[in-house]
């Protein structure tokens, strides 16, 4: 019974919380830019908008609304494995689901994507499918670090031993990796790369309109703050010792520092090609590599 | 080289091909040559002088003296003067030979007056339409004198525009008609192999204006300065100087030194805010959108500045042939000076920051090469040209208002790229801060008030013209030849644009799809110039909303 409350308050938190998360990012980018920016709610008015809105939809589609709701699904039921706090709504929380769930929404956005039957869309898919084959086993191997040093596959007890034994130089390597990785994952510059709307119109989402772009959009939004949260959870720990309801809290305060963070490097980078952000990638790859390393080796 | 030299080897080499030369004005050379004996004198200038070719004009001189004109004008940027070589066609069966195949920039040209003037060009490697919509009937050419300016002619839907076929395992990727980064309507249609873009066809002009047959046949010299104004939204003020120079120069008028140092004042406020423009939006292409709020947000005060001055934010209705209509009196120096040294301040630290920024390197350099060759051979101008380590700047090559009396550098590069370019842009606006400062000073010494020369005399007919003037986007050049009723006969505007646009068909291939936009901005593009020709089919008027069933089965239709 208390999972369920559990599991519910995290849905929720997910999806009503975050776009809030999503306006304050705005209001920092526009900071940056000199500008006053959208309200701080407008991201809860543009998703209000689109699902009023008809949904158009290429005459070529044949899989339809399915891969979003799929998308939305799987980006929720990983939500639940994520720990808020030290312990994870579903007290398993666990490591390869969380990575298989990621993995098929990434998979429900290039089934759009080739499902639009545009140009925009075949190129955006191609462009995300490479970007997903050197990002993923960033969250991978960073993951399986803070997985060996804690000797435990579940997010609960791996946040749990942290909170108690404080970081270390691996967990630090492949949490600076991840949080490189996130960039790409939640298709920020100078990682925007499937999206594009210099060059592809948005890409995979060109054909998009309507309520099935709201939930692609919701689960961006939703995907920002489970990413920020394993981040702030399971690679900084700090401040050590917390329990219950202050964990929470605090992990609440790295969130929003992370997604500033994310958000600062989203407005000072130009969009990269597709070619340059892989080579990039491939040196946060091996740079996670070292963080495993240095977890084998126990430091 | 000195005309009496171009003048003898042209002797020399044309043989019975040549036919006479005058000098109508000091800095023109203008050779009449035989049509055969054309391609020989074009290819003379462009490849054995290297002199630089502006435009082909095509003019309807059937009533004057049985013929059609066409005049292919070069430039000698170094020697200070223009060469022209002048070829009849035929009034009854008007067929030249091309001069495309020796000089790929004359493509346009001679596609423009095949269009507009019914001149063939036999041999032409291109012979598709250029000018016209699609749906416009042919073997109507607008622009002979014998076509009305207001008459619209039934139109033809079967006429399609024939694009290129795809090259073997290629897929099309439009960029265009409308498209996000694409601030206006131009159509790239690109044929790509995953990302990289094997090959391009362009089809552009989409918005005419006919703003060049209002000039011949409707409005008067004193008028066309502010039409001439609206043809570009940007550097209308080139334009405005463009047009008035020109017929200052045809009709020997002198312009007092204030109203000089007045237009290379605005000229300047236009450089630094297009310029600034520009990397905004150079920015914006590639998502450095804080690069776009900032430079924009630096813009402001010019823009603001030159209301002040001119009563406009853009678009100012300065100029009239003999001056101009406002004075920047002692009183406003001071002002002008403050925002000029504080944008100055501001465009440094943008100059540090652009300078030292890695990703925005990664981007912009080797993209988009141009090199030396190809810049002469599609004779590109401006910062495309300069970022070729070509050292041409009408303001020093052909002085103008009071440049020859101000102190700046001419900034090139030779990278070759799109780097190339926003770096030149960028220490061009530099230069343009030292200009005003210069021009400044000269106005709190000159006398108050002496703005404007009155014209009593009628403007002679018959009296020809060129004027190069440097835009932000490079040179514009505009061509004349006075007419009777106080109206040009025939006045030919050759926007920046004009000989930009065609290089981005040979720089973007082999690159990337993701690389074409910025390659296209890199040229800093503006289609309103480019597409001024004809008279627009009004439309009726009439509004339909489409249901969704409509457009679903329009688009599979098409498809």
């Amino acid at each position: 019974m208390q999972s369920l409350v559990k599991m519910i308050i995290m849905v929720a938190l997910l999806l009503f919380v975050s776009p809030l998360l999503e306006g304050v990012l705005r209001k920092f980018k526009a900071l940056v830019h000199s500008r006053l920016g959208p309200p701080l709610l407008q991201p809860y008015w543009d998703i209000l908008k689109l699902l009023g809105k008809d949904d158009v939809r290429s005459p070529h589609a044949f899989l339809g609304p399915l891969p979003a709701f799929l998308g939305l699904a799987a980006i929720l039921a990983a939500g639940l494995l994520v720990p808020l706090g030290n312990s994870a709504p579903f007290a398993s929380g666990d490591l390869f689901l969380f990575l298989y769930l990621i993995g098929f929404a990434s998979v429900c956005v290039m089934l759009a994507g080739m499902d639009s039957g545009s140009p925009y869309g075949f190129l955006g898919t191609a462009r995300e499918m490479m970007t997903s084959f050197v990002v993923e086993p960033v969250l991978f191997i960073a993951l399986i670090t803070v997985a060996i040093k804690t000797r435990n596959f579940r997010f609960s007890d791996m946040a749990a031993w942290q909170q108690i034994s404080g970081t270390s130089l691996s967990t630090i390597i492949s949490g600076l990796a991840l949080f490189l990785g996130i960039q790409a994952q939640l298709s920020k510059l100078p990682f925007d790369i499937p999206e594009a709307e210099g060059e592809l119109m948005g890409g995979t989402f060109a054909e998009m309109s309507g309520p099935t772009f709201a939930l692609y959009r919701w689960g961006f939004i939703a995907k920002q703050v489970i990413f920020s949260m394993i981040l702030a959870q399971l690679f900084f720990p700090w401040p050590l010792g917390l329990v219950g309801l202050w964990a929470v809290v605090a992990q609440i305060v790295k969130v929003v520092l992370i997604v500033v963070l994310v958000g600062l490097i989203d407005v000072v980078n130009p969009r990269l090609r597709i070619d340059q952000a892989l080579i990039y990638y491939f040196g946060v790859i091996l740079m996670a590599i070292v963080g495993l390393v240095f977890a084998l080796v126990g430091a | 080289m000195t005309k009496q030299e171009i003048l003898s080897l042209l002797k020399a080499k044309l043989g019975t091909g040549f036919i006479a030369h005058t000098e109508p004005i000091p800095d023109q050379l203008w050779v009449e040559v035989k049509p055969q004996a054309s391609v020989q004198a074009v290819e003379l200038l462009h490849r054995t002088t290297k002199a630089r070719y502006l435009v082909s004009v095509g003019s309807d001189e059937r009533e004057l003296k049985k013929r059609f004109g066409v005049y292919h004008l070069f430039s000698f940027d170094k020697e200070h003067f223009f060469v022209t070589i002048d070829v009849s066609a035929d009034p009854h069966k008007p067929v030249l030979p091309s001069i495309t195949n020796v000089l790929a920039g004359a493509n346009w040209s001679e596609r423009e007056i095949r269009d507009l003037l019914g001149v063939q060009f036999e041999g032409h490697p291109d012979p598709r339409r250029l000018v016209l919509a699609d749906d416009w009937p042919n073997e109507v050419y607008p622009l002979r004198r014998d076509f009305d300016y207001s008459s619209k002619p039934p139109s033809n839907p079967e006429n399609a525009y024939p694009f290129k076929d795809n090259p073997p395992n290629t897929t099309v990727v439009a960029m265009g008609p409308y498209f996000p980064v694409f601030e206006e309507a131009t159509y790239f249609r690109l044929y790509v192999e995953g990302e990289k873009v094997v090959d391009v066809d362009y089809r552009g002009f989409y918005a005419h204006r006919g703003i060049e047959k209002l000039g011949d046949a409707s409005l008067t010299y004193n008028q066309i300065p502010f039409i001439a104004e609206r043809i570009c939204g940007i550097c209308g003020f080139v334009h405005n100087v463009s047009f008035c120079k020109l017929v200052e120069h045809a009709a020997g008028i002198k312009v007092p030194r204030r109203a000089d140092y007045i237009r290379t004042i605005m000229l300047e406020l236009e450089r630094i805010h297009s310029h600034a423009l520009w990397l905004g939006v150079a920015g914006h292409i590639i998502g450095f959108d804080t690069v776009l709020m900032q430079t924009w947000r630096m813009r402001e005060p010019i823009m603001w500045l030159c209301e002040k001055l001119t009563g406009n934010r853009k678009t100012y209705g300065m100029n009239l042939i003999g001056g101009v209509r406002r004075d920047i009196t002692k009183a406003q120096v001071p002002e002008v000076r403050k925002k000029i040294d504080a944008m100055d301040k501001e465009w440094q630290a943008v100059l540090d920051a652009v300078k030292d920024d890695t990703t925005l390197r990664m981007r912009l350099e080797k993209v988009g090469i141009l090199n030396r060759e190809q810049s002469h051979e599609w004779a590109a101008v401006g910062p495309v040209a300069r970022a070729a380590d070509i050292d041409m700047d009408s303001r020093k090559d052909h002085p103008y208002c009071a440049y020859d009396a101000v102190d700046f550098k001419v900034i090139t590069a030779d990278t070759n790229d799109v780097w190339g370019r926003t770096v030149v842009r960028i220490l061009e606006t530099i230069e343009s801060f030292k200009i005003v400062r210069q021009c400044l000073d000269a106005l709190m010494e000159l006398p108050e008030g002496d703005i404007i020369t009155e014209i009593r005399d009628e403007i002679p007919a018959g009296r020809i013209a060129i004027s190069a003037v440097e835009a932000p986007r490079g040179e514009d050049v505009h061509f004349l030849l006075t007419g009777g009723d106080n109206r040009p006969y025939r006045w030919r505007v050759r926007c920046p644009t004009y000989p930009n646009l065609p290089t981005v068909q040979v720089m973007v291939k082999g690159e990337q799809v993701a690389d074409v936009p910025i390659i296209l901005g890199s040229i800093d593009p503006c289609f309103s110039c480019t597409e001024r020709m004809e008279v627009a089919d009004v439309n009726t008027g009439k509004i339909r909303v489409y249901s969704q069933e409509e457009l679903a089965n329009w688009t599979t239709k098409r498809s």
